[in-house]
């Protein structure tokens, strides 16, 4: 395919249905062997796509974007050919086909546009003269992908009608092409493009919402939406509550401790700080089963093993975390914990430094002078408290000695 | 389709923040408090991570009706409760009578129903009323959805489900980390007792977890 140029940058729709076209090509002459049906509209199509001038290249649009769908659903190459309804006459109307609009210009329809979005591909148009053709609408918002929603049987073959327009005006307007077979009057037109970006929202809603894949109709989709946001939402009340009553009543003390602790430091690097905790949650199950590491101390050892026990179970789907921002997630751990002590209570503390520390002891780590400031924090903070004094003189120590 | 890392950084940075906040009144509340509380900064969490989104500034603007709440949003959210609250451009909502709408509602769905399908088909009539009232429906549980159109409708759903989504794996993730930790403590019990119960409690949790998920309520309209 010399004749197409390539697409600029930001088309990324564009690049792809290049590909389709040129996939589409290929399959052709491999297939026009053994597809009588399609070898006459192949060769056809082969010709016209190499007479494809740079210009009209760049103009994609659903149809091709369309056949190369069907070319996806079906084993066959080039199935739907004869759907699609090419006609047979020259090479130029074939690409016309593709490009130009059902009926002459009136159907034109040029929408101002909002903002800059549609993109620039009138420049392309310039090539064979076809100025009159139209783009369909796409997306930026959504992710920049053409309106597939349109059966392929209504894909248009507008064939007889092709008309040579003139060069289409660089403006802003969004384009956007009547449809063989369709009506052409501007409230209709403005209706299939909303109707495309709905559907196109729909298909979204399709991937994200669990076990919506058989399920095609609009309702159908709307209330399997409904039922997953009832349930996230019930989901939510239900975390709330396990919350509330996991929590221990705690300490007024600790707070105004930790309040000044947390406070100045919530400004700087927050992000960093408190920051990875999700990362850490995530690493804490990723790294719980895999920690072979046997402690000298029985306390945390005990708190290894059922935790190991606890957690192994409810290790996610493995995240892509890369090892080396790990240490540096333990000054955020720290963190976390303190935070977390707050509302859990002390033991909490104790027992995530203890699980701190004995997973650091794995890993080569870049600076221990946090480890100092933790261990000088938790002192002042067993301090404060009364029943902690005993275990709380046993964490440190056992800290002390892995360093 | 997932929340980016630095939503889920902002949630947590928010939620933590928030349960320090209101936790000074812990001792004194029932179990019914502190899970509204809770409930309260996790909502508030989410909405302040996602940034300026329709369905964010709704959801701060239904939670900042009580006084009580008022000020707790302040705090958290610092100089983008007042950006947050102020009324966009685009979804100016219209005090108008229901009663009213509802009648020219009426009014224009006949109408329309009577210029669209002059010759009977039924279908389409039904299928049209099934979507609006789910639309509806669907209008109500997203936040500030009530002003939206079908499209931008859909669009503020997807970005809430995603969101509400991230919300309740990191709760269940803090959730599970804190269990795992207080039971660790219990230096009373011996070693095998207290695997057992790990394994019972977390395993009944996840089990109840695991329902609600599944659990497909029946669509009330």
């Amino acid at each position: 395919m010399q004749g197409l140029r390539a697409p600029p940058d930001d088309l990324s729709v564009l690049e792809r249905q290049e590909a389709c076209l040129l996939n589409w090509q290929q399959q052709g002459q491999e297939q026009s062997n053994y597809n009588p049906r399609g070898s006459g509209y192949c060769r056809q199509m082969q010709t016209s796509f190499q007479a494809l001038p740079s210009g009209c290249g760049g103009e994609k649009n659903v149809n091709h974007g369309d056949v190369h769908g069907s070319i996806d659903c079906f084993s066959d190459g080039w199935p739907d050919l004869a759907n699609i309804r090419y006609p047979v006459h020259g090479a130029a109307n074939v690409e016309e086909t593709s490009i130009t609009n059902v009926s002459s210009n009136s159907s034109r329809k040029r929408k101002a546009d909002k903002s800059p979005r549609s993109k620039q591909k009138e420049n392309g148009g310039g090539g064979k003269g076809d100025s009159g053709c139209k783009r369909i609408k796409e997306e930026t918002g959504g992710g920049a992908t053409s309106e597939t929603g349109q059966p392929n049987k209504k894909e248009a073959a507008s064939g007889d009608a092709s008309k040579k327009n003139d060069k289409p005006p660089k403006t802003d307007c969004i384009h956007v092409r009547a449809r063989r077979g369709q009506a052409t009057d501007s409230h209709s037109l403005a209706e299939r493009v909303r109707r495309e970006r709905i559907s196109q929202r729909m298909k979204y809603l399709q991937d994200l919402v669990p076990g919506c894949s058989k399920i095609t109709g609009k309702a159908g989709m709307l209330d399997e939406i409904i039922n997953y946001v009832q349930s996230l939402q019930r989901q939510v009340e239900f975390l709330s509550m396990k919350l509330a009553t996991a929590s221990p009543l705690m300490d007024i003390n600790i707070d105004s401790i930790f309040g000044r602790e947390i406070n100045p430091s919530c400004k700087s690097g927050s992000t960093a700080m408190i920051g990875m905790s999700s990362e850490l949650l995530d690493q804490s199950y990723l790294r719980f089963d895999t920690l072979q590491h046997p402690h000298p101390c029985s306390g945390l050892d005990t708190f290894m093993d059922s935790s190991d026990l606890v957690l192994r179970p409810n290790v996610n789907p493995p995240v892509a975390v890369p090892d080396a921002s790990f240490g540096s997630s333990f000054d955020v751990i720290l963190r976390l914990n303190m935070s977390m002590g707050v509302l859990f209570g002390v033991q909490t503390c104790k027992a995530c430094m203890a699980w701190i520390s004995s997973k650091e002891e794995g890993q080569p780590s870049p600076s221990n002078h946090w480890k100092v400031k933790a261990l000088i924090l938790y002192q002042e903070h067993y301090d404060a408290s009364d029943d902690n004094k005993r275990s709380g003189s046993v964490l440190p120590n056992n800290l002390k000695m892995e360093m | 389709m997932q929340a980016t890392k630095s939503f889920e950084r902002a949630f947590l940075k928010h939620l933590l923040r928030g349960f320090r906040l209101s936790a000074v009144s812990y001792k004194s509340m029932s179990l019914q408090e502190r899970k509204s509380a809770i409930k309260l900064s996790a909502d508030v969490a989410m909405a302040s991570a996602r940034g300026s989104r329709k369905w964010t500034r709704g959801l701060i603007t239904k939670l900042s009706k009580e006084d009580d709440h008022r000020s707790f949003l302040r705090l958290i959210l610092g100089t983008e409760y007042e950006r947050l609250t102020k009324p966009c451009h685009g979804s100016w909502k219209i005090p108008r009578s229901k009663k009213i709408v509802r009648r020219s509602l009426r009014v224009c769905s006949r109408r329309k129903n009577n210029l669209r399908a002059p010759h009977g088909v039924k279908s389409s009539v039904l299928a049209r009323t099934l979507v609006e009232k789910r639309t509806h429906a669907l209008k109500r549980l997203v936040p500030g959805g009530e002003s939206l159109d079908g499209y931008s409708l859909l669009d503020e759903a997807l970005d809430y489900v995603i969101s509400l989504r991230a919300q309740v794996d990191l709760m269940q993730k803090l959730l599970t980390t804190f269990e795992a930790s207080k039971l660790s403590a219990l230096s009373k019990c011996t070693l095998p007792e207290r695997k057992a119960s790990f394994v019972g409690e977390a395993g009944i949790h996840q089990q109840k977890l695991t329902e609600k998920a599944q659990l497909r309520p029946k669509l009330t309209l």
